[in-house]
Order: structure tokens, then sequence, then C-alpha cells
């Protein structure tokens, strides 16, 4: 890993405060019950949405997973439709259609969207790759997947069909040790990075907790991608510090164990090296995080106004 | 291949191809891509031709990965392409059925309605002698995939009409065509022949019976038809030319006319299409009805992969037949 001008690390740094902020503010609207479904947090792997997302272009394309919203917040997704697809009202980007884990898109800026049945992100992707190239453009797709989606069958299609026609995808597989509930150590066989030897594609494993490496190793698979090298697997070793979903008990694993992961926090660590290379202040990383938190709760207080949708809503949109 | 100006004869399997062709010359988003659809012409030779006319960008051999095939064409036409996806047989229907009954069918609207997806997935069916798997016609399977269209052609001229409507609607659509009628000639209209979705076709006029049938069993109704008329009986076929969208106007006119109806296709009758079909005319109709509703349809038993035995199994003409003379 080669170094990274503080200026860049900082602009990382923000990406993942949004993140974390936007994360624990969902959390209180959870609690208050002003979110409908679920909610899968993201904490602790914000490096990789920041890092991984930041490379990409306007135009470049994003299959988003569903840990977080930290990939579509980097993407410049509006966060007033994004805590309208949480309260599941009409500032959402579905219009009231999606609730906790929404199924939004933007396609300006190239966010294809979600499968709620894991995997199918794959499919998409290589067919994003495949258009972009039919139609002469030099878009990438990033698709971002956990270790357990990995073990779905339409990983294999997917991922050879791109391999073997040489796609513009890059294949970000956040391994956080855990599918639900499974370690990953009991549902896969071997490393999910030497997977990519076998489709004659490069492979890097990488510590997903470190943001200046998710954001080098992105860079590298996105330029080879863009100048025709095809696609790259990036695997981030990475930990969630919640539960699967909000409500989640973990009995498959200990409080000891959580509590160590938090050690590991990517924010922190960035945090760290930012004002060891005195690049800014702890006074100035306060500030930032208030003018964040600032933009977060108007953006919640933007959506807060907007009307649930009437009982018309769920034809709509179906057909052209 | 350009546009014919006059009614010419083509078979059911070249009337495909015409299709595709015409609609590649028109748009160049347009691309057809499936197991063996390039070098090979497809197996039912649909494809043939198109790759030395448009090239291997247009025209794709694909892995055998129909999961890909259909998850990656979902993929390309929400991003600018229009895919003409062909299944090598459908009973392959289950590797890609995430892929067809959420991601085709629901991608639009579970994201709001920002994107369409303007995709044709060609799925060959019906009965041919080639065992349980592949000789099925599982239309009524996507009944309850709202968002997706089923449009089944019965004839050359539908075939190259429905075809081109397809790909240029901007819905997703699954396309049925019948392996056996693969090689059946027809004749065909020249000119853009375009017919429409979701508009029904009164294959031959009656009075007596109504007799709503589709794919194969459009030609096996009007034959059966056409040896009634020497008994007396008038039987009117409708063929709805598919599932979604469904043309009830025409079907319940012909019933308000004729008072009884045999539906005949070639699924086996539970979980066959034909229930839905005799459900939505009781509900709308049954003041019309002078008979029980007849389905004529397969047993519900696996297509063996004997011809011989299939004999047994198909609905034919003379099953139709038998059907209608059941009437009251």
């Amino acid at each position: 890993m080669t170094a990274m001008d503080s200026g860049k690390l900082l602009e990382l740094y923000e990406s993942m405060v949004t993140m974390k902020l936007w994360d624990q503010t969902a959390l209180r609207l959870l609690q208050e019950g002003r979110v409908l479904a679920g909610y899968h947090s993201g904490r602790g792997q914000e490096a990789i949405p920041a890092g991984g997302v930041a490379p990409l272009r306007r135009d470049d394309y994003l299959m988003y997973a569903h840990r977080g919203f930290g990939y579509t917040i980097a993407k410049g997704m509006s966060m007033a439709a994004m805590f309208g697809d949480l309260m599941a009202n009409t500032a959402g980007a579905t219009g009231g259609l999606g609730a906790g884990i929404p199924h939004f898109a933007d396609p300006e800026l190239g966010i294809l969207g979600q499968g709620g049945t894991l995997g199918s992100c794959f499919g998409i992707a290589t067919g994003a790759a495949f258009s972009a190239r039919y139609r002469g453009t030099d878009q990438v797709v990033v698709c971002f997947f956990g270790d357990g989606t990995a073990n779905r069958g339409a990983f294999h299609e997917s991922v050879n069909a791109a391999a073997a026609w040489k796609l513009p995808v890059v294949w970000i597989c956040e391994n956080n040790g855990y599918a639900v509930s499974v370690p990953v150590a009991e549902s896969t066989a071997g490393r999910i990075v030497d997977r990519a030897a076998g489709y004659g594609m490069p492979g890097v494993r990488i510590n997903g907790m470190d943001v200046t490496e998710v954001y080098q190793a992105t860079c590298e698979a996105v330029d080879r991608a863009r100048a025709g090298g095809g696609p790259t697997l990036i695997e981030a070793m990475c930990h969630r510090f919640r539960g699967h979903y909000e409500g989640d008990p973990q009995v498959y694993r200990t409080d000891e164990e959580t509590q160590r992961l938090l050690a590991l926090d990517p924010i922190t660590t960035a945090a760290a090296r930012l004002m060891e290379e005195g690049a800014v202040t702890g006074e100035q990383l306060e500030e930032l995080e208030t003018r964040i938190q600032r933009r977060i709760d108007e953006a919640v207080e933007e959506a807060s106004r907007a009307p649930m949708p009437g009982p018309q809503r769920v034809y709509e949109g179906l057909y052209v | 291949m350009s546009l014919a100006t006059d009614t010419r004869t083509l078979t059911f399997s070249q009337a495909i191809r015409q299709a595709l062709h015409e609609e590649m010359e028109r748009d160049e988003r347009v691309f057809v891509w499936g197991e063996d659809v390039a070098v090979y012409g497809g197996i039912y030779g649909a494809t043939a031709g198109l790759l030395e006319r448009f090239g291997p960008e247009r025209v794709i051999d694909t892995p055998i990965s129909e999961t890909m095939i259909v998850g990656a064409a979902v993929g390309a036409a929400i991003t600018g392409l229009r895919p003409v996806a062909e299944l090598q047989s459908s009973g392959y229907f289950g590797i890609a059925m995430d892929e067809i009954y959420h991601k085709a069918a629901r991608w639009r609207y579970m994201h709001g309605g920002v994107f369409t997806v303007p995709l044709v997935i060609r799925l060959p069916e019906g009965a041919k002698g080639a065992g349980p798997e592949h000789d099925v016609s599982p239309e009524a399977l996507f009944l309850s995939a709202s968002g997706a269209y089923i449009v089944i052609p019965s004839d050359p001229a539908d075939a190259l009409g429905l075809l081109k409507s397809s790909i240029r609607d901007d819905n997703p659509v699954l396309f049925f065509e019948h392996a056996g009628l693969y090689a059946y000639r027809g004749e065909v209209p020249g000119g853009d022949h375009l017919v429409p979705l979701g508009k029904a076709a009164v294959k031959r006029e009656g009075s007596d019976v109504t007799v709503i049938a589709w794919s194969r069993m459009v030609g096996e109704s009007i034959r059966a038809a056409e040896e009634l008329a020497a008994e007396g009986i008038e039987v009117e076929v409708v063929d709805p030319r598919g599932l979604r969208p469904l043309d009830l106007d025409t079907i319940l006119e012909s019933v308000a006319k004729t008072g009884r109806v045999v539906i005949a296709h070639e699924a086996p009758k539970t979980g066959g299409a034909g229930g839905e079909m005799a459900a939505i005319i009781a509900e709308e109709a049954l003041e019309y009805l002078e008979s029980p509703i007849i389905r004529v349809a397969a047993p519900d038993v696996p297509l063996p992969q004997s011809r011989y035995l299939q004999r047994y199994l198909i609905p034919t003409a003379a099953s139709v037949m038998e059907a209608v003379r059941r009437l009251d």
C-alpha cells in the first residue's frame, strides 16, 4: 500500500462519518417507530462503501449491498429520498413502495438498484457491464456483495461470463465472517479471493477496515476495467459491529468478540492517521461531524414532511 | 432478408428469424443472446444467419448459464439495450426463475418505476419427444409474475408480428414458441407486420361454441372446427395470443354469442392457465353460459420422452371435437 495524501483521506473520512451518522440516525428513527421495516446496520464496514465507491465516475454503475446505505450515500443519492424510503412515504425514491430495506435506484447516478434475493446482483452487474461495452462507453460496474452471497450459484454463472468476455466489472466481496449467523469457515470452501484464479482474473484480498487500502485496490481494479483489462475480484476482510439485522440476538458470537471489534473501527483509525499527519485537529473533526449531522437532520426533516402514499400507489409503475 | 412487400409463405421458425432480423435492422440496441444462437443458428434454426448479418457483437453465444442469460439481460435492458434472450428450452425456466419472476418482471416496479425493462425472453415449449423436463408448457407458472407479459403465437404471421411488437414494447415479455410449430408454414403479410400485444384473434368465426386455445392447440381447434362444421356445429376459435395482457373483451364477446366454452391447451389441466380463464369467465359471464365450461388439456402426469406414449397424453383436434360434442 502506498501513502495517500491527506486531502484524499479526509474526503474518505468525511464519507465514512456521513455513513456512520446516517446509520445512527436510521437506528434512532427505527427506535422511534418511524421505520416501517427492518434495517441492516452498516456500522463497522464503512471503509468499503467509502473506499469502493469514491473511485467511480458519476456515470459508472453501482450494484449496492444491503448493509447500511453507505454505497448510495457515496454515489450521491438524495438523502431525503433515502430517508423517505426508510419511512415508506412519498419522499422516497420509490415513492412509498420501499420501507427499511428499500429497493431504491437512480439511473442518472448509475445506481441500478438492489435485489432482495441476494445474488441476483451478479447477473445484473454482468449485463450492465456488457451494455457499457456494447454502447461503446468506458463505464465501469462495481458490484458489492457479502461472503454469504458469494455462495449463491448466480456468482459462478455471472462472474464466469464477465471474465470470459473481459467485461468492465469490479466484484467487491465484503467478508465480515458471518452469513447471517453461520461463520464463513463452516460454509465456504477455500478463500473467496482464490476463486479469481479459477476465472483467470486478478484477485486481491485486502484489509477492509482500512479505507486507504480499499480505495487504492478499487482504483487499480476500476482503471484496469476501464482500460479493457476485464474484471477483478476484491475480497475485503471486515467486521460488522452490530447484528445482521436490528433485533438479531447474535447467539452465534460472544459479547467479548463484538467488543474487541470496536478497536478496529475504520473511522477511528482514519481519524488517528489524519491527526498524526497533522492534517486536522480533533476539534476540526468534531466540527465536521456537527456539520454532517446537520445535513442529515435536514434531510430527515425534509423527508418527514412528505405524506404517506395513497392506496392507488400499489398499481403505479408496474407496466409502461 | 429485408422487409418484404408482398404476402409470402414462411415457416414459423423463419418468421421468428424474420422478426429478429427486421428489428435488429431497425434498432441497433436490439441484440440476441443464448445458447448456440450464433454460429449454430439456434437449435431450431430461429437465429440462423443473424451472426453473418449483424456480427458477434450483436449475436452472442453464451455459456450454458440460464441464470446469467436472463439476469444479465435485465442488466442490459435497464441500461439502454433491448435484449432478446433465448432459453434453449422453456424447461430451463427453473434455472432462471428468480431472474424471470423477480428481476425481469419486477425490477421496474420495486424500484419505483424509474427503469424500463425492454426485454424479450424466447422460450421454446411443448411436446417434441425430448422428455419430461424439456417437453413442458410452463406459461401458467408466470400468471402470478405480475409485471411480465406472456405472449404466445400460434402461426407464422403471429410469430412475426407478435415478436416484432414484443421487441418494441418497453415491458418484459415472455415469448413462448411451441417447438412443434417451427416447421409449419403459413401466409405472412408483407411490409412492417406488427400484431399488437393483448389483442386476441378470432381465428375462425362460429355461433355455437367458443373454443379458447393458444399455441399449438389453435391449429388443432381449427381442424376440429372444420370437421364439426360438417356435423352442423359452428365453432368459434378465439386465440388470446398469450395470457397477459389478456383481451377479455374479445373472449367475453364470443362467450356471450355462443354460450358454450371449451378451453384447450397442451399443459396439464391442473395448474394450467385454462383454470384461470374458466374462473374469469365464470365471474364475468356466468349468465351467458348454457353449459359447464370444459377444459381440454394434458392429464396430470409428466410427458414421457417416448413419442409413442406422448400420443396418449397430448390433446389434439380429436380431443377438442370430443369436448364440443359433450356440451349440452
